[in-house]
């Protein structure tokens, strides 16, 4: 086991000690099921970062100033672009995407995501000696890695945090004419809408004696 | 009997914006619960026999038009908690559809016959002597013909299903055209957002439409919140009209001699819970089934453009039979949110490349007979999916995941992905085993999502071990009936929508 595997079973341990039965809770799979594995309540932050005095643009209501950030971080770090004909990442609303997403959350699971977020932010500052918002690319995505390698609190949360943030990129139609991907269609086709299929001619029983279908 | 009133398009539904009381009672001969696959065909067969028939649906009504063809916006207005329900440990993505016309409106089309040998399963096990082949094949014939269900056709195979169906034929594995219920199939790929110009026959187009020309209402926004029995009978619903705002608009009772539960294998159980009806077995919620899925993407030295074309063409069922690994190879298209979150390469510049070469990738849909180790149940008060791929099973998907990696070499992949939480990557067969074997089945390890929930209502002989009887009536409560997949004593392999047509048909057939 290596020394980041150690540390994280520890981190993982400590972490769960103060959870309560709620303890693991559903994480989605795409960005749009999100839900998180998590415990009780939230904990300080371990250390401070110089973003936490940044605030959050007006149209972030439904994040916190840290999920702002993170979320904002992971863009950079897992979108990027450079060399490629792909679009610039900060020319798609990522982050706002993400905030939609999370929207249609109900609160209390909401609240779980909310405390896993803040765990994997914080859990950086185990392995790198700092917050993951204030992490360098390089180092972000080796984060990523070792987690995606790591327990279950882990793979659920890097998880969770990439879709969330390829969902809310892809989804953008500004994403797609550089992969050649045609999105909707049929109004652009010009298809015909068929309506209701025809009513079948199917003689009520009593005319047919039907009693076996 | 009443005229008869069939409309060439939309669909006469009742909802939350159309309710100006506080308080409705209707009275009716049969109250369903669900629009989707059960409520839609159990509502018509009953209401064309005369029967007083009201359909409530939990979901929105969305007329096929509104239909966007973007599958983020799709799962958000369409599916089962906006696309995000999941089982427990968040694992395996549990799609369902919630709107009027349910799973059918959002599925891929493909229709199957419950396969022989699943009948005989459940003779065998479950005491369901009269679920033969002979007795369900009119059944199926009568669906078939309603929902206009055939072979795909050549033009109907898409580059990824052609490609696929080359690796098959070199393989020397048995490969076939779907079957579909489409008329027409305007070829653009868009199944799972909703099929925008009616071509697919769900039920929003068909046996809903026809269930209103016979009479029955339909009413969207209104959620089931008691089932009424007395004396060991049902007796009608209570439920709730809640706009979209999420604010309640009314309290609905409607008063029925028999209630028919069709919302689905995860709502039906849940409801049957919350009302502590019917379960003397204790089996209500339990062995609830599947079908955990894998896609697996890989690439193609040519482009695929796997989002274009009829989204489901061919597949392998060289290994159907569980004697021969209990496991189907469907070939399936993809867009590109869906394919992101399919594979990880790798983190950053590798996804990114990954998705630069989203047009030369394809997909393989893997579908296991799994076991019926699930449960779905209430805790704290929400609902909870209960359920991890079994052991026992995890050898299935294993093999079913090396057969996905196989076809694709031999379709002339370049590199496989293995949906999992880390980067793996298969390039040739000397990897598949390594890349397969080192697998854990452990919760988030690997990427499934399912289509087909079903098995949490157990039909059988036995009330001791069932919920109902091989009519769909519930042991325990008479006049309470269940319509939809959570009837299914097991999984069975394939797409279960024409299963549970045709369930449907022969339990209305019999009520009526």
């Amino acid at each position: 086991m290596s020394p980041q595997q150690q540390t994280a079973r520890r981190l993982s341990a400590a972490f769960q000690q103060g959870v309560t039965r709620r303890r693991f809770l559903k994480w989605g799979l795409v960005g749009s099921a999100g839900v998180a594995a998590a415990a009780a309540g939230g904990f300080a932050l371990l250390r401070r970062s110089p973003l936490d005095d940044r605030p959050k643009p007006d149209w972030a209501d439904g994040l916190s100033r840290q999920e702002y950030h993170l979320f904002d971080r992971a863009r950079v770090a897992l979108l990027p672009t450079v060399g490629t004909d792909l679009t610039p990442s900060d020319q798609v609303p990522v982050v706002r995407n993400v905030q939609g997403i999370l929207g249609f959350m109900d609160a209390a699971t909401r609240k779980d995501v909310a405390t896993g977020l803040t765990l994997f932010d914080n859990a950086a500052v185990v392995f790198h000696g700092k917050r993951f918002v204030d992490l360098d690319e390089a180092t972000a995505r080796d984060y990523f890695d070792a987690w995606s390698r790591g327990n279950v609190v882990q793979r659920t949360l890097g998880t969770v945090i990439k879709q969330l943030t390829y969902t809310s990129y892809w989804r953008d139609e500004s994403t797609w004419g550089p992969v050649e991907f045609d999105g909707p269609v049929s109004e652009r086709w010009g298809i015909a809408y068929l309506g209701n299929a025809p009513l079948p001619d199917q003689p009520s029983d009593q005319a047919t004696g039907e009693g076996n279908a | 009997m009443s005229e008869v009133q069939w409309r060439s398009s939309g669909l006469p539904v009742t909802e939350a914006k159309d309710i100006k009381q506080g308080s409705l009672t209707l009275d009716a001969d049969v109250v369903i619960v669900g629009s989707g696959a059960g409520g839609a065909v159990a509502g018509y067969e009953l209401a064309r026999r005369g029967k007083k028939v009201v359909i409530l649906e939990a979901g929105p009504y969305v007329p096929s038009k509104e239909f966007t063809e973007r599958f983020p916006d799709s799962l958000e207005t369409l599916y089962q908690d906006h696309g995000g329900q999941t089982n427990k440990s968040g694992d395996l993505l549990v799609l369902q559809g919630a709107c009027v016309g349910g799973s059918t409106v959002v599925n891929g089309c493909v229709c199957f016959r419950t396969p022989d040998f699943i009948l005989q399963d459940w003779q065998r096990d479950f005491g369901l002597s009269d679920l033969t082949s002979e007795e369900m094949a009119p059944y199926f014939d009568r669906v078939e013909k309603n929902l206009s269900i055939e072979d795909n056709k050549e033009h109907e195979i898409a580059r990824h299903g052609q490609l696929i169906r080359a690796g098959a034929n070199k393989l020397g594995w048995s490969v076939k055209p779907f079957k579909r219920n489409i008329r027409d199939c305007a070829l653009t790929g868009h199944c799972l957002s909703g099929c925008k110009t009616e071509r697919k026959q769900s039920m929003l187009v068909s046996y809903l439409p026809w269930a209103t020309a016979h009479g029955a209402r339909i009413f969207a926004d209104t959620r089931v919140t008691e089932v009424l029995a007395e004396g060991g009978r049902a007796r009608g619903v209570r439920a709730e009209v809640t706009g979209h705002d999420g604010a309640k608009v009314a309290d609905m009772t409607v008063n029925a001699e028999r209630v028919i539960l069709a919302a689905g294998a995860v709502q039906t159980p849940l409801l049957l819970l919350k009302n502590g009806l019917a379960n003397r077995s204790g089996q209500v919620g339990k062995n609830f089934a599947c079908h955990p899925s894998l896609y697996v993407s890989a690439r193609y030295p040519k482009p695929v453009h796997a989002w274009r074309g009829a989204m489901l063409g061919v597949y392998v069922d060289e290994f159907l039979h569980p004697d021969n690994g209990g496991f189907v190879l469907e070939d399936g298209g993809a867009g590109l949110v869906e394919l992101s979150m399919t594979a990880e390469p790798g983190t950053g510049e590798p996804f990114m490349a990954f998705m630069e070469d989203a047009k030369y990738l394809a997909g393989l849909v893997t579908l296991i007979h799994d076991h019926n180790v699930g449960t779905i149940r209430w805790e704290d008060g929400r609902k909870v999916i209960d359920y991890q791929l079994a052991n026992s099973d995890f050898p299935s998907m294993k093999r079913a995941l090396k057969a996905a990696a196989r076809l694709h070499l031999a379709s002339g992949a370049e590199e496989v992905y293995v949906p999992s939480s880390d980067p793996r990557v298969i390039r040739s067969e000397a990897d598949i085993d390594s890349a397969v074997e080192g697998l854990e089945n452990q919760p988030q390890h690997l990427r499934m999502v399912s289509y087909h929930p079903q098995g949490s209502c157990r039909m059988g002989a036995d009330p001791d071990a069932s919920v109902v009887n091989s009519d769909g009536e519930t042991h325990d409560v008479k006049g309470l009936y269940v319509a939809d997949a959570s009837l299914l004593p097991t999984s069975i392999i394939v797409n279960p929508q024409v299963t549970v047509y045709a369930l449907a048909t022969r339990i209305a057939q019999r009520m009526a």
